[in-house]
């Protein structure tokens, strides 16, 4: 790790850092130091353990193992506060301040106490020591104005500059800031002025950023540290990098379809089961048309924001679009109610199983058979003997890992409660079935049984209209990949078993 | 060795996780045996039949008040209800006779129904909903009848068929109590409304992704509640051959601390009947024997919380839910 001759003194050092979530290992011995006036990027794709090592380096999350050193000795982060008194704080992605607060008062939140003048507050003091913090990075808005009207990049400033009184009042004199994609939500110019800026404070604290523009992490960055699967694949001196090397790093060395569990005797079938026709939902996404097929798997790709997990709600009835309209088997939904998308024959498995798919404490028996309950009676009564057999046969035809048929979801590890989550929709015989993230948060062993249920699922002429963690994921089980970028479906790519696109390929049309 | 430390940490966490219901069971013993050595008339025959009785009664609210919580939501306006219904069954009585009962069940029904509409269509949460329409009943209650009224003997024989009749040596009130508990079983255990509480009161969110109809349910839960309630308020009437506007009053806490002491967790989802039942003895028995006992009158409220809150520490599963509101 320390390759180099360490003429930098290592600010923060995290060792073989190591965290486990039920069922899946986070951050497999991860090393990561930042040196005094060092800016260092992250990157990784989605599900690579970058938002989990920044977690636990403000003490949110706990790690398991590994050590952290500040300033060379050991220290325990108990949580943010105590991450902050230590000079390291964080600019979270969504946000952390207070939006019908003014500027002011977030900016010295919990810590008013510092402006009293005979018992009382003097806002006065405290106007001035805003303005002068701003200034300091070069922003001039009204102090008194609400968080909630100040624009998203101003925003970012004045939690930064939150960050660096804060970092300041408790001693600190080189803090670590940590940025999660800061960009992701700026226009280009505010882009331009955050660089500048984080250059700036590089004289006086050491800043991590993260973003998924590995162009820009080259160009700003000091080093870069790539994470996959939770590991550390490689660091390196920006200026030794090519923005091609790190992608391939991100991707991983070898990428093989194979891993996907190809079927090669898989055909384009006629039938189409349902048809997307002028959608649009304003400041989502634009209207788009599209189709997926009998066991056809269609892929929808983009970032984050690309509008692709509005598409697939308005189809879900999650939310209701404001133009056009779904079809399934050739007749209308009404949209905006799941209970009619459910009836017709849509299932949804959603990116967060835990709070959305699955009722944790309840027994595996009780959710694979939520949705057939009625299949289930006897004499209009449910029958506890056809319950057992119909998720007996769910259990064994999905592989389902459980002690017993009652054993709480809760209980189980995330691939087999996202097998649980399929297998719900299943026995309710769907037609479509929208796949959230179907791999997030579940461990490589589980990936592939997952990827092989989806191919049968397909076998049975079930269409599916999927999202996936990782570009490789979307190319190896799709059939056809549908490219979304700032809400509108630029591209169609057929991504037939024997001849499939590179994520390289993709890469350069979502960002 | 932090390794280690976390691994025993786990084991430990995982021992401890006993049903609820043993805890209330063993926690029923433990107390009634301390009454039994204050004064062993506690385990006679006759005081057994008066804590049974009691128990059937606060068994019948509180199992329609484990429905309300079951779903999510929770039903502060039984206390009211059975105010309300016990006035109003008596009055009944003279004159429509025995058509008081259908009517004040379907009444009781209503009400719940009302609680219901209140959470679902106006979307206002059940607490307070509740909270409001128990203080429409109680002045109903009062304006009903202000002070209490009494059966005129001629229709004695109205309530002395129904609910002060015995069968085989036992009180009418254990068979209603157990017809109750049948009901709602079967309702819990063996239909898709009650499995759809269960799904509603366990994950919001994946029942309506799932295409649950919530509102259907939650109305559903809470006329259950009414009509548990109702049952109360008639049965308290046909005992006492009176009505009283204040009956209610002490079944709110009551049938919520029933409930909770049996182990269903407020925060929805888990529990059920057996939970219940437990739950009910309890607390029936608590009130009685503090009497038998002897226990000062100023002093029973303290420690009937006190051991609520007891009974609740130990069978509510704090650590699933890190916010407790």
């Amino acid at each position: 790790m320390n390759d180099t001759s360490n003429a930098q003194e290592a600010v923060l050092e995290l060792g073989q850092i190591t965290k486990e979530f039920p069922g899946v290992v986070a951050l497999d011995r991860v090393d990561l130091a930042i040196r005094r006036n060092e800016l260092v990027g992250l990157v990784g794709e989605n599900g690579a353990g970058k938002s989990v090592l920044m977690k636990i380096m403000i003490g949110l999350i706990q790690p398991d193992g590994g050590t952290i050193k500040l300033h060379g000795a050991p220290i325990t982060l108990k949580n943010p506060s105590d991450a902050i008194r230590n000079g390291i704080g964080m600019v979270f992605q969504e946000g952390s301040l207070v939006p019908n607060l003014s500027v002011t008062e977030n900016l010295f939140l919990c810590h008013e106490a510092d402006f009293r003048k005979l018992g009382i507050l003097s806002l006065r003091s405290m106007r001035a020591a805003a303005r002068e913090l701003l200034t300091q990075l070069k922003l001039h808005i009204d102090v008194d104005l609400p968080v909630a009207e100040i624009t998203t990049a101003e925003r970012q400033m004045v939690e930064i500059a939150r960050l660096l009184w804060l970092s300041k009042l408790y001693g600190q004199e080189n803090p670590v800031l940590i940025l999660d994609e800061p960009t992701t939500v700026l226009a280009d110019s505010e882009r331009e002025t955050l660089f500048e800026i984080l250059h700036e404070l590089k004289d006086r604290a050491s800043i991590v950023f993260i973003s998924h523009r590995i162009q820009e992490v080259l160009e700003n960055c000091d080093r870069i540290v790539v994470l996959k699967d939770g590991k550390n694949v490689t660091e390196m001196a920006a200026s030794e990098s090519r923005l091609l090397k790190i992608e391939q790093l991100m991707v991983g060395h070898s990428f093989s379809v194979d891993r996907f569990h190809r079927d090669g005797e898989w055909r384009q079938a006629e039938k189409e089961i349902l048809r997307v026709e002028n959608l649009g939902k304003a400041e989502h996404f634009q209207p788009l048309d599209f189709t997926v097929r009998e066991g056809e798997i269609v892929s929808l790709i983009g970032l984050v924001g690309s509008g692709k997990e509005a598409v697939c709600r308005c189809i879900a009835g999650l939310e209701k679009a404001d133009t056009g309209g779904t079809f399934l088997d050739g007749r209308k939904l009404p949209g905006g109610s799941p209970s009619a998308a459910v009836r017709a024959g849509i299932g949804h498995i959603p990116i967060d199983r835990r709070s959305e798919g699955l009722a944790l404490m309840m027994s595996v028996a009780e959710n694979v058979n939520l949705l057939v309950l009625n299949r289930l009676k006897a004499a209009g009564f449910l029958s506890p003997a056809r319950e057992k057999k119909n998720a007996h046969h769910w259990v064994a035809e999905c592989q389902i890992k459980t002690p017993s048929i009652g054993t709480l979801c809760a209980n189980l590890s995330g691939g087999n409660q996202q097998k649980t989550v399929i297998s719900k929709w299943l026995s309710s015989r769907v037609r479509l079935l929208i796949l959230d993230h179907p791999t997030r948060g579940v461990d490589v062993g589980a990936k592939d049984e997952i990827y092989k249920l989806i191919r049968k699922l397909a076998r049975e002429g079930i269409g599916m209209l999927i999202m996936c963690d990782t570009l490789e994921e979307d190319i190896g089980l799709a059939n056809r990949l549908l490219v979304m970028k700032d809400g509108r479906l630029v591209k169609e790519i057929a991504s037939s078993p024997e001849q499939k696109p590179t994520p390289q390929d993709i890469i350069g049309l979502i960002v | 060795m932090a390794e280690a430390k976390q691994e025993t940490k786990r084991r430990m966490t995982r021992k401890l996780r006993i049903p609820p219901v043993y805890v209330t069971v063993a926690l029923l013993v433990v107390v009634g045996l301390a009454f039994y050595l204050g004064n062993p008339n506690f385990l006679s025959f006759y005081n057994l039949n008066t804590i049974i009785s009691f128990s059937a009664i606060l068994l019948m609210v509180a199992l329609g008040q484990m429905c309300t919580i079951l779903v999510g939501g929770i039903d502060l306006s039984v206390g009211g209800l059975v105010s309300f219904i016990s006035v109003a069954f008596i009055l009944l009585i003279k004159p429509i006779g025995y058509i008081a009962y259908p009517v004040c069940i379907l009444a009781g029904m209503f009400a719940g129904y009302i609680n219901g509409l209140i959470l679902t269509r106006i979307k206002i949460p059940s607490f307070i909903a509740t909270l409001g329409t128990g203080g429409i009943l109680t002045s109903l209650a009062y304006l009903v009848s202000p002070r209490p009224v009494n059966l005129s003997p001629d229709n004695y024989h109205v309530v002395d068929t129904v609910v002060n009749g015995s069968l085989l040596k036992v009180s009418n009130v254990l068979y209603i109590g157990l017809a109750v508990l049948i009901l709602y079983f079967v309702i819990l255990r063996f239909t898709s409304t009650g499995r759809n509480i269960f799904y509603i009161g366990s994950n919001i969110k994946m029942s309506w992704m799932s295409g649950i109809n919530i509102m259907k349910t939650r109305n559903i839960a809470f006329m259950l509640s009414g009509l548990g309630a109702a049952l109360v308020g008639i049965t308290m009437s046909s005992i006492r051959y009176g009505g009283d506007p204040v009956v209610g009053t002490a079944y709110v806490l009551n049938s919520i601390a029933a409930v909770v002491v049996g182990g269903t967790a407020l925060t929805g989802g888990t529990g059920g009947v057996i939970n219940t039942i437990f739950g009910s003895v309890f607390m029936s028995m608590l009130d009685n024997g503090m009497n038998v006992v002897g226990i000062d009158q100023y002093l029973q409220q303290a420690i009937l919380g006190v051991m609520v809150i007891i009974g609740v520490t130990l069978t509510f599963d704090r650590t699933k839910t890190p916010i407790v509101k």
